[in-house]
């Protein structure tokens, strides 16, 4: 219970440092990068805009001053308000959480189905012609950004063949495509992390001892070989999710998805700095959150972590 | 090493021995053959990559005309697909510089240093590692604006922490191998240790953690463009020629095609560069062990 309350401790000062680090870089970058009431007030605004917009972000006091401030609406979830709906910026951002994390547990649901059963049968006889085959078009597909997957499975389903929707918004068919993508990008990655743990797997003497035992092979590979094999593959799950929370931006951004990624990109473009800046904390949150999470399913799964002091 | 060696048939040896340097050659040599296209890009343009034929908009690709076809304002793909590789090896290329200095000097600095400095500096790590790079990037990138260089800076700065995370590792069990204390009781310090013992045995790791941070960073590198956050509007890039192919799917579908083979072709290597290297120093240790 102890060491349960520390692993949680630290995470938190991770947290804790990371939106310190976020939030300082975020102000000295602002501030270097010439005038932020210009810089925010947008191209072609009127003096007075801007020095109302000076007054209005205290733009005129000492930096230590803002810096103190900045910190302070921080820490109290004030990100100000949004500069294109004037709405509270993070209210903004957390009306488009949902769409995110549901395209987030269905890429990991379809990336899991997929990619454990492929990485079983290539792990457990690698040297097999078509396996190698196979690990071969994994590799390939591995090298492939998610866009490129994206714009060809669009070209394929929805001109070509006119079959799936590529906007988002128009029904339920609307998730095929973006969930497909998805799995396409972050699926290799795991088949090649499960191919790998089970090969090593085998090759351990306990396994070998289970195997000379006389052990079935479906009691091999259900009892000795993906237990082991699941540690490493659920860290790289973690991984993903976490990547998916944010990485998904160019998917959403193509697919016109509303979820976080996209108004990421929208409020970049449009230099909307309280939304990227809530953007990037609620993503650090969540972020916080899965790592916990992840803590503790280890902590489940690996009896070694329960009895040490990590 | 310490671990009983299970037997190795004659094919095992065959297939540790033979195979991964082929697939280092290939990779390598598709690499370099890369680089001197980007370097000697100027000798193969068919056309000038920044020419716009307004009267050649959205040609398809043929054999004797245009070979990847035209764009909306009559530009030559090939040539723009060409142009895109000085962007994308050279982003590449300095960024994972940048990443693999930062990583080296916190990897090899948190596992060298004592009790308190060493929390501290894994920590940083692990903080780093934790948090999806290409947000960060995509925020400095805004405020510090587009282009090469920014770009490049921003990617290296951003992308070390998986570096750091394996090079702390092998530092850390190199620290504890006999010819390392020994030279610290041959009263050698730190500095030369490092240099003449650290460095030199961590270099297969490095070659490693290079190719496949070089290929990540053209996967961000392209990314951003094709966001419209990296490259400039209109540069040749492949993630802007990718992100303008997006408008013409149905009327001009080839205009994906250059950009799409280049960036794949280019991450593939990378990566298999990457794995062939890895490959090689596991059959090394292998045998070393046998």
């Amino acid at each position: 219970m102890k060491s349960r309350l520390k692993a949680v401790r630290s995470r938190l000062i991770q947290l804790i440092v990371l939106l310190g680090t976020i939030s300082t870089t975020l102000f000295l970058l602002l501030r270097i990068s010439g005038d932020p009431a210009v810089l925010i007030a947008g191209e072609g605004a009127s003096p007075e805009t801007i020095d109302a917009i000076r007054a209005d972000y205290g733009f005129d006091r000492s930096l230590i001053v803002q810096y103190l401030i900045f910190i302070w609406d921080i820490i109290r979830l004030d990100f100000g308000v949004s500069l294109v709906n004037a709405q509270p910026a993070l209210g903004f951002v957390l009306d488009y959480l949902p769409s995110t994390l549901t395209l987030t547990f269905l890429a990991i649901f379809f990336n899991t189905i997929l990619a454990i059963p492929a990485g079983v049968w290539l792990g457990a006889k690698p040297g097999q012609r078509r396996r190698r085959v196979l690990s071969t078009i994994v590799s390939v597909a591995q090298g492939t950004p998610a866009y490129v997957i994206a714009l060809l499975l669009i070209q394929i389903f929805a001109v070509w063949f006119t079959v799936l929707p590529s906007i988002a918004g128009t029904g339920t068919w609307a998730w095929v495509l973006p969930t497909a993508t998805l799995t396409f990008a972050l699926s290799p990655n795991l088949i090649r992390v499960v191919a790998a743990s089970i090969e090593e797997t085998t090759a351990q003497d306990y396994f070998r001892t289970a195997k000379a035992n006389g052990a079935s092979p479906s009691v091999l590979l259900m009892k000795h070989s993906l237990p082991n094999a699941l540690l490493s593959t659920t860290s790289l799950l973690g991984a993903q999710f976490a990547f998916l929370l944010s990485g998904a931006l160019i998917t959403e951004f193509i697919f016109a998805w509303p979820g976080l990624g996209l108004i990421l990109v929208q409020s970049i473009t449009n230099l909307d700095f309280p939304t990227i800046q809530a953007t990037v904390f609620v993503v650090a949150y969540l972020v916080f959150f899965v790592n916990l999470i992840l803590d503790q399913i280890f902590r489940f799964a690996d009896p070694r972590l329960r009895k040490s002091q990590v | 090493m310490k671990k009983v060696p299970t037997l190795f048939t004659r094919r095992d040896v065959m297939r540790k021995t033979s195979t991964s340097p082929l697939i280092l050659k290939i990779s390598a040599a598709t690499l370099a053959f890369l680089f001197l296209v980007a370097i000697f890009q100027n000798f193969l343009y068919t056309v000038d990559p920044a020419f716009s034929d307004l009267d050649k908009r959205l040609l398809g690709p043929s054999i004797g005309g245009p070979w990847l076809g035209t764009d909306p304002l009559g530009q030559d793909v090939f040539s723009r697909v060409i142009a895109g590789f000085r962007w994308s090896l050279g982003i590449g290329t300095i960024g994972t510089l940048i990443g693999v200095f930062i990583g080296l000097t916190l990897g090899i600095g948190a596992a060298w240093s004592r009790k308190r400095m060493r929390v501290v500096l894994s920590r940083i790590i692990d903080i780093g590692i934790s948090f999806p790079y290409l947000i960060i990037a995509v925020t400095i990138v805004t405020v510090v604006g587009r282009g090469f260089w920014p770009l490049a800076l921003t990617l290296g700065l951003v992308c070390w922490p998986t570096i750091a995370r394996v090079v702390y590792a092998e530092t850390l069990t190199l620290r504890e191998r006999e010819f390392v204390t020994a030279a610290r009781l041959f009263g050698i310090g730190s500095f030369t240790s490092i240099f003449t013992h650290i460095l030199p045995a961590l270099r297969p790791t490095i070659q490693v953690v290079t190719a496949f941070t070089f290929a990540d960073l053209l996967i961000a590198e392209s990314g951003l463009s094709f966001l419209g956050l990296g490259a400039p509007l209109g540069t040749p890039t492949w993630g802007n020629m990718l992100n303008d192919s997006r408008t013409y799917m149905a009327e001009a579908p080839w205009m994906m095609l250059g950009p799409v083979i280049a960036i794949i072709v280019t991450i593939f290597a990378a990566n298999l560069l990457g794995e062939g290297l890895n490959a090689r120093e596991k059959a090394k240790s292998g045998r070393v062990s046998q």
